[in-house]
């Protein structure tokens, strides 16, 4: 059986690609039926995010499953295949596994390390399986995949640090107060900007926010939406004595917040620190500011440079990311290779000929005298037993090899001639696959609502 | 059994060693499985410590209060308030620092080492001295806790001044939660550190020491009691900032490493049974 991928991402498509060719949640049962109704495909899963949309098919041969695919993308979405064909990327074989294991690891998304792929993935691999798209080997890939992505986010720092503006501001005022549960937050100017790291700010923990604005309706209207106050432009500076976060972003293009205003501010505060986000260009806060004690003021420029930053953290975390990967799929190999029907007949025949070998030893050890001749008749007669006996399974075992769920022949083969027993159980078995199958499916897809974060996408 | 002692004693120092550069490579590379690590090995040397405190113990029929059991004592309770300031704020970032202080002061400590049985004075066969000795050595380590967390603010409070996402940034803890644990160490350190000052006077009076006051060792206690009050003072008050407040820490630190290193080396004045 051969894994086949045809997809396309942001980084091969653009938008307007893109959203023609998504495969809506409502809509995924339908299109899975269709896909695997042809003989090409025996397993299949969709893959459809805001940034990528990728067909996994399990197929006899590569090429018809390939065929199999475009034919379906073409017809389902009523697109030209030669339009189509430009954008997409076709994937065979072990290159597979990688790149799937790339996406879940968010090493292939538009910003590393963003945590929703994960449960994008695992979304679509249930859509698969709840409509029976998906069979032995797509359930132990997929399960790996998530392993993968766990492992991948646990033993690196590729989800750690803010990647976006709002995210870094959220994260530098964390660096200063350590939790923000019960902070104040004061903005000045009722911007979009401000509004958006505002409620950063909120969801993680910030409880008062005012609002100062020139316009005191405005004001009004921002507050209502943070259940916060308005208040007066002009008792801005007596407000911010009981701030402890300050986010900037007014259309003036002077100063508005003066290093003499801040260090009057500072004097009724005791000694607690106070942190202004300056997200307006021309900058509000005289960057002065900054040298007052206990006072930190970031504008735009630096916050972009935390970023920066942290990229590149995430960039170099990626390279340990990929390491694990490698790991992971030289894993899965093994276990592909475990299905292949010539190694398990030759382990099959290779066990028959040590147990042939030591009962003939056996017995001769209670045979005394014997000729050449007779231990040679003795000898080529179990041998013949032995062949006769295998010659019916391993013709079944190869015949089996072509069929599109051999692999569950094989694995039973080895399961009855106890092949992966010496292996530490490596091999789990078709019978005991088929015991604890359910009791594994019913706990995965807990898992997997547990952590999917789609954010619409 | 004294034989036992040094090779417990050199064990743990060994293991503090290993766990230094474990929580080296943590800091750098943040693997949460390094730290774990350096926890153990820190706490296999903290058993080997005290293995080797109490064998010597028994080995020279009590606990001797010289310079350098002193720095052991110091280093032992240090690390046993390390492995407090964990479990309370679950911080690893400071066994970076306070773990390779207490490696430190086993290993100077060996350099203190005299040759010969130290005479007794009989000023020290009291059980008052005995408790402002264990005073003394606990407030130390509380000192010296704030002092690390103090260190760690002034790096953190500069990285977030210049705007640098460095990994020193990434890595040390939020500014108000050193800020607290530097606060808190010193608050329950300096009672102690009264309180063992305190013992000391009365056990002078009672011994009738004239010009006990004029000995460089009482005088630098009382110097560092001074410089620790008045960061108490002044941050309870908040009539300083936190970075006065973190700078005082130090200087008091470097205080107490004066006192208990360079002091004791003073062959003069009252207070010679420590040397």
């Amino acid at each position: 059986m051969h894994l086949v991928l045809v997809g396309l991402s942001h980084k091969t498509a653009p938008i307007e690609m893109r959203e023609k060719m998504t495969f809506p949640a409502a809509r995924q049962a339908e299109a899975l039926s269709q896909l695997t109704s042809d003989g090409a495909v025996a397993e299949a899963v969709i893959l459809s995010t805001c940034n990528r949309t990728e067909i996994y098919a399990l197929s006899a041969d590569a090429e018809r499953g390939v065929e199999a695919v475009l034919s379906f993308l073409t017809d389902y979405h009523d697109l030209d295949r030669h339009d189509l064909v430009r954008y997409l990327y076709i994937v065979k074989g072990e290159a597979v596994v990688r790149h799937l294991f790339r996406v879940v690891s968010s090493l292939d998304s538009m910003v590393i390390g963003e945590a929703q792929i994960l449960g994008q993935v695992k979304e679509a691999y249930e859509h698969a399986f709840e409509n029976g798209a998906t069979g032995r080997a797509f359930n132990r890939l997929f399960r790996q995949s998530f392993e993968v992505g766990k492992r991948v986010r646990t033993e690196t720092a590729i989800g750690e640090n803010a990647v976006s503006i709002s995210y870094a501001a959220v994260e530098l005022a964390k660096k200063v107060f350590d939790s923000l549960a019960g902070r104040t937050v004061l903005i000045i100017g009722a911007g979009k900007m401000s509004e958006l790291t505002a409620k950063h700010l909120v969801c993680n923990g910030a409880v008062d926010v005012l609002v100062a604005n020139r316009t005191y309706e405005r004001a009004v209207e921002l507050a209502q939406r943070f259940s916060g106050r308005a208040i007066e432009y002009g008792a801005l500076f007596e407000r911010m004595r009981d701030a402890d976060i300050v986010i900037s972003s007014t259309a003036a293009q002077e100063y508005v917040v003066r290093k003499a205003d801040v260090a009057e501010v500072m004097r009724g505060r005791r000694g607690r620190p106070l942190f202004l986000i300056d997200i307006a260009v021309p900058r509000d806060i005289d960057p002065a500011v900054n040298e007052l004690s206990d006072v930190y003021v970031y504008d735009i420029d630096d916050l972009n440079g935390v970023v920066e930053s942290n990229l590149e953290e995430r960039m170099r975390e990626a390279e340990r990311a990929e390491a694990i990967i490698e790991d992971e799929v030289a894993e899965f190999l093994r276990w592909q290779e475990s299905l292949e029907v010539v190694p398990t007949v030759a382990a099959i025949r290779a066990k028959a000929e040590a147990i042939r070998q030591a009962e003939l030893e056996r017995a001769l050890k209670r045979l005394s005298g014997l000729s050449e001749r007779d231990l040679a008749t003795i000898d080529a007669l179990t041998c013949a037993i032995v062949n006769k006996m295998l010659h019916g399974p391993t013709a079944r075992l190869k015949a089996a090899a072509e069929e599109a769920d051999g692999y569950l022949v094989v694995e039973a083969a080895r399961e009855l001639y106890g092949l992966d027993e010496t292996e530490g159980g490596r091999g789990s078995g078709l019978l005991r696959t088929l015991l604890n199958r359910r009791a594994r499916e019913i706990h995965d897809t807990h898992a997997a609502k547990e952590t999917g974060d789609g954010l619409g996408c | 059994m004294a034989t036992a002692a040094v090779i417990a004693f050199w064990f743990a120092t060994v293991l503090y060693g290993g766990a230094t550069v474990l929580y080296a490579y943590f800091f750098l590379s943040k693997r949460p499985s390094y730290s774990w690590y350096a926890t153990f090995f820190t706490g296999a040397g903290f058993l080997c410590h005290t293995a080797s405190i109490g064998m010597r113990s028994v080995a020279e029929d009590g606990t001797r209060l010289d310079g350098q059991n002193q720095l052991i004592l110091l280093a032992w309770a240090l690390v046993l308030v390390y492995f407090v300031v964990e479990h309370l704020v679950k911080f690893k970032v400071y066994g970076v620092l306070l773990v390779p202080a207490g490696t430190l002061l086993m290993v100077v400590s060996q350099f203190l080492a005299r040759k010969g049985a130290a005479p007794v004075s009989p000023l020290v066969e009291n059980w008052k001295i005995g408790i402002h000795v264990a005073m003394i050595v606990f407030a130390n380590a509380g000192f010296i806790v704030g002092a690390v967390a103090s260190l760690a603010y002034l790096l953190q409070e500069r990285q977030l001044k210049r705007k640098k996402a460095s990994v020193l940034f990434k890595r040390l803890p939020p500014l108000a939660s050193i800020d607290l644990l530097a606060r808190r160490a010193i608050a329950f350190a300096f009672p102690a550190y009264t309180a063992g000052l305190m013992l000391g006077i009365v056990r002078a009076y009672e011994t009738d020491q004239r010009g006990w006051w004029a000995d460089p060792r009482v005088m630098l206690a009382g110097l560092v009691w001074g410089v620790f009050g008045a960061y108490l003072a002044l941050h309870y008050s908040e009539r300083a900032t936190a970075r006065t407040t973190a700078r005082l820490a130090l200087v008091g630190a470097l205080l107490v490493a004066v006192l208990a290193v360079v002091a004791r080396t003073v062959p003069a004045g009252f207070h010679v049974f420590g040397v």
